[in-house]
């Protein structure tokens, strides 16, 4: 799936989309929670009003910038042998 | 007087924490939610059981707890023997291949959290599914 595909499908489409096959890259908390998922090439943060329960937006991107602030928690001990 | 189904949950999010009860409140009349703030407190709940307390018929545990982690916690569990036949499900925001393959290896289920509170009852469901057939048709009988 290409990234203009996904954003015009329903929020609730790509929430079930996102829930099924995004990969959890990690998670943001300060004023608001975020979190970011990767799926096929491009990435999607979703930033909350409240944590689970209301969706403030949804942001989508193709550059890997957005992985910046969540470096720190991608696991790569498993890259290690 | 039937005692209700308890469901041991423990997370260090209290967000979740609170999802999670909301979500079994449909099933109030006998489920109870016991909940722990992290893996220490959840072990330390789960070793003091014995056989004057009532067993939990489902743990469910989230994976990354900062003070002892689900895993960890996953591991002591199936070293208490009063806690063998309980049915144990990781839960986590991240839906990884090798936390997956952890549950497997400790007889565990995965479930992966929401992103909205629209797929929780989904998930409640997912949860049940984990119970023994007695079990689940004791806490699905109240809605029928």
């Amino acid at each position: 799936m290409r990234m203009y595909e996904f954003q015009l499908l329903s929020q609730d489409d790509q929430i079930a989309i996102l829930y099924q096959e995004g990969i959890y890259i990690g998670k943001k908390k300060a004023d608001k929670t975020t979190l970011l998922y990767q799926l096929a090439s491009f990435y999607v943060e979703i930033t909350y009003a409240s944590y689970r329960r209301v969706i403030q937006n949804i942001v989508y991107s193709e550059s890997t910038s957005v992985l910046d602030p969540y470096l720190e928690q991608i696991p790569i001990e498993y890259l290690v042998t | 007087m039937t005692l209700k189904n308890i469901i041991f949950y423990a997370d260090d999010d209290t967000d979740d924490l609170e999802l999670v009860q909301d979500a079994f409140a449909r099933f109030t009349n006998n489920v109870e939610v016991v909940t722990a703030k992290d893996g220490v407190q959840a072990l330390s709940y789960l070793q003091s059981l014995n056989i004057q307390t009532p067993t939990p018929c489902l743990i469910i545990l989230d994976i990354n707890m900062s003070i002892l982690n689900g895993r960890d916690v996953l591991k002591k569990i199936k070293e208490l023997p009063h806690l063998s036949t309980v049915p144990v499900v990781l839960f986590s925001t991240s839906s990884s291949t090798l936390d997956q393959e952890f549950a497997k290896k400790y007889d565990a289920g995965f479930v992966t959290k929401p992103l909205d509170v629209s797929q929780m009852e989904m998930i409640t469901e997912l949860f049940i599914d984990h119970c023994s057939d007695e079990i689940k048709r004791n806490i699905r009988r109240h809605l029928s």
